[in-house]
């Protein structure tokens, strides 16, 4: 009896995960394109998987959002599934310890190499699949202006000056929008000036992360730097830059007030909520560097999917991270919010018409070697007081040689905290 | 003179009405707009009003969130309150009458609850050890824990403006020290009970950081929590965010409104003697 009891019991818990309803938890950010990719993923998915079902929590984005993910990853209490950073900021998670990793998944083959190494932990096992599109960090521009000044989209630096002096001179429009009140919105001129960084040191991830190179002693680093004191010397911002907010720059470049906009093309979200009207009236062109012959786009990796290593439901949060990283996953997310920028499974197509802003974008990843990553995705060093130095450089209170000099005493407080080698 | 006043109660009017009336009708015209013009934050009339439409969004969105978080949050205050309340009475009482060795010590306590400030992981730790982590329940705990110490310090305050003859005269009749607190004491704290009731109900119901961390999982959301669902960095609906702050505001309103003129007496009726 007692054996017949136990041999029973042994296989109803071997056929469980197939027999019962599971119910897995994600948490996800507070976007409502978050919300929704996630919805529409995991209605796609319980529609192959009629026993799972799934219950999405959000959570606020910035240094709270931050702070819960570590503090929930420490308590053992994460959701199975959760969205966070790729790049440096994973790291700081210390996903070798923490998360679950994902290499035996079937699709891994398809998914893209760069964007893995940016999700992989210390001992080069991968812990993440990408949940949204590659993003380009460059400038929105006012296609009317430019069509009405008989302008040229910049390949080179001054190209761009020479543009803005244009703007400046013949009309009463802000050649550039600047956006101090969100601080982060102030980075761009410094980041996306990171394909030309690499075009003129490509060694420089290694050796900054290696702490041999360093933005103050590297020309081709502080440029970024140099750019943005450029661009407020010439008093090209907008009167109200210290003011104004990311929706306000959104605003100025839909509606001409402001011709230039360095910023992320995670945007096309919220100019499509804000300014359905304009959309194409806006474009979009990668930061130019010296260079003619080099001219190519940052990109930005996307969020990517994690599950902590101690999730009760190992085997179906790999075969949902399966799912989304195919071209039915990649699918349902069109569905859901657009298209925002290439995706980054092989296999996965976007619709005939997408908005211009983003049709702009795709030439730099048709063409070999148009794009590079940030240095964010390249090295685990991101100092974190950049934006406050960037808003110091753009509003003039510090000028770019003591700003890059300042970003590095920033960076190597943290560089100790991950206790890099030679720091 | 009588120019003199109403000059002041103007200009104190005003200054009211700047301060507290203008920010309100700020979000309140927000709340009407829609998305795109809600993203300039302008103080202007909407061109197209909303409200409606925007207060049922709001309600339905994430699979009507809002009323399940408006039943968690008041779950939380209404248990958190009672329980406060109640012990803190028992223990300013006893603090202010009992005079023994130990109420140095108890008194300690009270103010390291006040000063010393909490540690979320090791807390966390101590509700997965006794069951309680993610459960309305262990939030129901923590909140009274948080706030238990001012309310101790103003029921030790208040109790002392009770003359002790009427405990006595209590015992005399054949009281029994439960009969003395509960039929004598407890009916006379009515004053600071209200004004404890108010200051740490609107603490609670307003509080985002620690349901954020003591209370994870979809259905256990509270309200403050509910405003993250309309702002991110890239996206936010400003509208629909106005809308839920005009929405999470209305109950701690309805409760100063209501009981304004007790609160001001409680707190002035504690404050006379320490």
């Amino acid at each position: 009896m007692k054996t017949r009891l136990i041999l029973s019991t042994a296989l109803v818990s071997g056929l469980a995960p197939a027999a019962f309803a599971q119910e897995l938890t994600i948490l996800s950010d507070s976007s409502p394109d978050t919300v929704a990719t996630f919805e529409a993923l995991t209605a796609a998915y319980t529609a192959q998987n009629p026993d799972v079902s799934f219950s999405i929590e959000t959570r606020p984005g910035g240094s709270e959002g931050d702070n819960l993910v570590k503090t929930r990853l420490a308590t053992g209490e994460m959701a199975d599934l959760f969205i966070y950073n790729s790049g440096s900021l994973l790291q700081a998670l210390r996903p070798d310890r923490t998360l679950l990793p994902i290499d035996d998944i079937e699709n891994y083959g398809q998914i893209n190499e760069a964007y893995l190494s940016t999700v992989q932990g210390a001992d080069g096992a991968t812990y993440g699949v990408p949940l949204e599109t590659a993003q380009g960090g460059g400038i929105y521009y006012h296609k009317p202006s430019y069509e009405e000044l008989g302008l040229e989209i910049p390949m080179t630096w001054d190209q761009f000056m020479a543009n803005n002096a244009a703007i400046s001179d013949q009309t009463d429009k802000a050649p550039i929008a600047q956006s101090y009140r969100d601080t982060w919105t102030s980075q761009l001129f410094v980041l996306a000036d990171f394909y030309n960084v690499l075009q003129a040191v490509p060694d420089f991830p290694e050796k900054f992360t290696a702490n041999e190179a360093k933005f103050a002693n590297t020309p081709a680093a502080a440029k970024g730097f140099e750019r943005l004191q450029e661009a407020f010397e010439a008093g090209y911002f907008n009167a109200d830059f210290g003011a104004a907010t990311y929706d306000d720059g959104l605003r100025m470049v839909a509606t001409g007030e402001a011709v230039h906009y360095p910023m992320l093309t995670f945007a096309v979200g919220a100019f499509q909520q804000n300014h359905p009207d304009l959309m194409e009236d806006v474009g979009f062109f990668a930061q130019p560097g010296d260079d003619l012959e080099a001219n190519g786009l940052t990109v930005w990796m996307p969020a990517s999917l994690y599950s902590p290593r101690d999730t009760e439901h190992p085997e179906i949060v790999r075969d949902f991270m399966n799912f989304v990283a195919s071209p039915a996953g990649c699918d349902a997310i069109t569905e859901a919010i657009g298209v925002t920028g290439p995706y980054l499974i092989e296999g996965c197509e976007l619709p005939a018409e997408v908005p211009g802003m983003v049709a702009d974008m795709m030439p730099y990843f048709d063409e070999e070697g148009r794009t590079a990553p940030a240095l964010e995705f390249l090295s685990p060093v991101k100092g974190p007081s950049l934006e406050q130095i960037t808003v110091e450089v753009g509003s003039g209170i510090r000028d770019a040689a003591s700003a890059a000099a300042l970003y590095d005493q920033d960076v190597e407080k943290l560089a100790r905290q991950l206790g890099l080698p030679g720091w | 003179m009588k120019r003199r006043q109403y000059l002041i109660g103007a200009l104190s009017l005003a200054v009211a009405f700047v301060v507290f009336v203008i920010p309100f009708i700020f979000v309140f015209l927000n709340a009407a707009k829609t998305a795109a013009e809600s993203a300039t934050l302008d103080f202007s009339w909407p061109r197209e009003w909303r409200f409606w439409q925007n207060l049922v969004e709001v309600v339905q969105a994430r699979d009507y969130m809002l009323l399940l978080a408006y039943f968690n949050s008041t779950v939380i205050t209404v248990g958190a309150i009672a329980l406060m309340v109640v012990s803190g009475a028992m223990v300013g009482y006893l603090l202010q009458r009992r005079r023994t060795p130990w109420n140095r010590i108890i008194y300690g306590f009270v103010l390291a609850g006040l000063i010393i400030p909490p540690a979320v992981v090791p807390t966390i730790w101590l509700l997965q050890q006794i069951g309680l982590f993610k459960s309305i329940t262990g939030m129901i705990f923590i909140q009274c824990a948080y706030g238990l110490g001012f309310t101790v310090l103003l029921y030790r305050a208040f109790i002392a403006t009770i003359p002790r003859d009427l405990d006595e005269a209590a015992i005399i009749d054949g009281a029994k020290p439960w009969q003395v607190f509960f039929k004598v004491i407890l009916p006379l704290l009515k004053p600071v009970t209200v004004t404890v009731i108010v200051v740490q109900s609107i603490t609670i119901f307003n509080d985002f950081t620690h349901p954020l961390y003591y209370l994870p999982g979809a259905e256990n959301v509270t309200v403050q929590l509910t405003l993250y669902n309309f702002q991110s960095q890239f996206v936010s609906q400003m509208n629909l965010l106005f809308m839920n702050i005009l929405l999470v505001t209305v109950p701690p309103l309805i409760v100063f409104v209501f009981f304004n003129r007790q609160i001001v007496a409680g707190m002035t009726s504690g404050a006379v003697k320490g």
